[in-house]
């Protein structure tokens, strides 16, 4: 796995929006607070584009931002404004040629986990699971999930400590990060970008999605062997999670622990990985260790 | 919920993924076992491997198969409750595998859909079904038996409405799910039908001979990956959906693209496509089904047709997974008939 240079202050940030469109404005206080980091920013044309539908423009459009990014010297790492959907129509068409020669970190997350899987599998590169331009605004560019993205940026190592939970299954895992939005980690199953999770610890979070539609994935994820090896398992936040009208009948968090019920990782639950405010920045296919007690987690670089 | 030690048959199974099963790889036409067809007096079992069912909701379906001179034996599922599915995964498990070791049943029929069968499928031992074959039938959530079945033991199954869309009456009923179950009848009894669907703007020319194959969308991404993976290779597709989003129907579209599923086909039948969620207003996907299917579509040259008379709807005519059909499409519209 190669890790891509780490930033120094006067590097250039691209921000782009390969999914959904996102207004010039809402990436303002994003825009403000990279610089007061330190770093220039570069705006792509995606971003606050002339585009009246879903996306933020076409996929050749959305392509070409990107692809441009990715090839610009003098652009370091590259920071997308918000996910939605898109990435799925577009990640076949990217050429890596140049990011394989020269690595840049790429940060985001949601519809952006098809890239970072993507990645990883194709060209073992590391890459930001991270809140995006979109968590910077209504004066939550203070919070230390969206400073852990610029902790991450420099390189500093990263250790976080958070609240354990009753449900989770104590014990000590080591290995690569793995993960992202349990949706996209299913759309990328029987493809190209489809993750090797063996010996890994593997992250999930999802949004919006039903209860019985969660199972579904996870059964998929079980079927398709992504379960049965995994170093580790951490269980983000699933907001939102709907239920239908008649009860599915049983919590999110059992669902889970049926899953790998025969298995003997470690498991913990409600990480600050997720789509609300507690979105810790998370380097895939970076090693980690990851400890696991019933009243407090720690995950660190090793 | 009874679901302890669910799991416990799915720890092979995972081990396998990534390695010996994708290369199982079918050819389409090799041979393919077709089910007996039933006569007069043979025995329909019906099970619940999905959602619940009360055994009042399944009576008239009981009524229309007896009608027609079959026997029914509804099985332990129905009625039996686990909050949304027809019992445990077990008690599901064990209905469907009863079922299929009786040799007194001619014909499985699934009471309904919902969500279910991947929760017990794995539980499943088909050596004895695989040796003595039974028609397998319903669609929707038992799109995971098709593709299972088709992948490992090439045995044709039936695609076609099931109990919970019987109606109380068949003679009064309406005309197209009136002509949708003779024609599900007509298959069951062995004979071949010829289903018609509407010529669409959309829809691109051709005719092709192949063995048909596919479902719903949904669960067909649901079982990429693993050792249900749906074959298309040399098959004409068809797929249906309910209720999903634009924007998670062109990625689920993707992942059949993306995923190789798209590529060799012979054909491709797009069902319906219903109840699509709306979009948020001023985040409008701005591409039809029509739009999303054609530009996956577009890079090859098999005939493609739009709107057939399957999906959750009225029209859901029954189709034989693993049939031999010649599919034609033209100005007049498009046609399937069994071969």
């Amino acid at each position: 796995m190669r890790i891509p240079p780490y930033l120094k202050p006067g590097d250039t940030i691209g921000i782009v929006c390969p999914a959904g469109y996102m207004a010039t404005e809402r990436a303002g206080e994003c825009i403000e607070t990279l610089q007061e980091w330190g770093f220039k920013v570069k705006t792509g044309k995606t971003l606050g584009s002339a585009s009246t539908n879903y996306f933020s423009g076409t996929d050749e459009e959305r392509l070409t931002d990107l692809q441009e990014m990715l090839d610009d010297d003098a652009v370091q790492a590259i920071l997308f404004g918000r996910g939605g959907y898109g990435m799925s129509r577009i990640v076949d068409r990217i050429d890596f040629t140049k990011f394989r020669e020269k690595p840049k970190w790429i940060a985001g997350f949601s519809d952006i986990t098809l890239l970072h899987l993507h990645i990883q599998k194709n060209y073992s590169v590391s890459t930001l699971h991270a809140p995006m331009a979109g968590a910077f605004r209504d004066g939550e560019s203070g919070n230390e999930y969206v400073r852990s993205l610029r902790d991450c940026f420099l390189g500093m190592p990263v250790n976080y400590n958070v609240d354990g939970h009753p449900d989770n299954r104590p014990g000590i895992a080591e290995g690569k990060l793995i993960g992202g939005n349990l949706s996209l980690l299913i759309n990328s199953l029987g493809t190209s970008s489809e993750p090797d999770t063996n010996g890994a610890i593997l992250f999930l979070e999802e949004v919006d999605e039903y209860l019985y539609s969660i199972d579904r994935m996870l059964m998929q994820l079980l079927r398709a062997g992504k379960l049965s090896r995994l170093a580790g398992l951490i269980v983000g936040g699933f907001s939102g999670t709907k239920d239908t009208e008649r009860p599915f009948g049983n919590t999110l968090n059992d669902l889970i622990k049926e899953k790998v019920e025969y298995f003997n990782y470690p498991v913990c639950f409600g990480f600050p990985v997720s789509h609300d405010r507690e979105n810790y920045a998370l380097k895939c296919g970076v090693e980690y260790r990851l400890s696991v007690k019933l009243n407090e987690v720690r995950l660190f670089e090793q | 919920m009874h679901r302890k030690h669910f799991l416990s048959s799915l720890i092979g199974a995972g081990v396998l993924a990534g390695s010996d099963w994708k290369s199982w790889a079918s050819e389409a036409n090799e041979e393919w076992i077709i089910p007996p067809s039933l006569k007069r007096g043979d025995t329909i079992g019906i099970t619940c491997p999905a959602g619940y069912i009360s055994y009042n909701d399944i009576l008239p379906a009981i009524r229309i198969l007896e009608s027609w001179g079959f026997r029914v034996k509804p099985g332990k599922t129905v009625g039996k409750r686990d909050h949304s599915f027809g019992g445990s995964d077990e008690e599901r498990a064990a209905d469907m595998q009863a079922m299929l070791d009786d040799e007194g049943v001619g014909a499985i029929l699934s009471a309904r859909g919902g969500y279910g069968s991947v929760r017990m499928i794995d539980r499943i031992n088909l050596s004895r079904f695989r040796n003595n074959p039974k028609w397998i039938i319903g669609f929707s959530d038992l799109t995971v038996f098709h593709s299972h079945i088709g992948r490992h033991y090439k045995v044709a199954t039936m695609h076609a409405k099931m109990c919970n869309s019987f109606p109380d009456n068949l003679t009064t009923a309406d005309p197209v799910v009136k002509d949708t179950l003779l024609a599900f009848r007509d298959v069951l009894m062995g004979e071949k039908t010829k289903i018609t669907g509407p010529s669409v703007e959309y829809n691109r020319y051709g005719s092709v001979e192949g063995r048909l194959t596919g479902g719903n969308l949904s669960i067909l991404q649901n079982l990429a990956g693993t050792a249900s993976e749906i074959n298309t290779n040399g098959m004409i597709l068809f797929v249906e959906e309910v209720g999903e989003y634009l924007y998670n129907i062109d990625r689920m579209f993707w992942n059949l693209e993306r995923s190789g599923k798209l590529k060799l086909l012979k054909g491709l039948i797009v069902g319906g496509f219903n109840r699509i969620k709306p979009d948020d207003p001023g985040e409008e996907f701005g591409r039809d089904v029509y739009r999303i299917v054609m530009e996956k579509a577009e890079k090859y040259n098999y005939p493609v047709c739009f709107d057939f008379p399957v999906g959750h709807q009225r029209p859901n005519y029954p189709l034989v997974c693993g049939g031999q059909y010649r599919f034609t499409v033209g100005a007049d519209g498009s046609l399937l008939e069994r071969i």
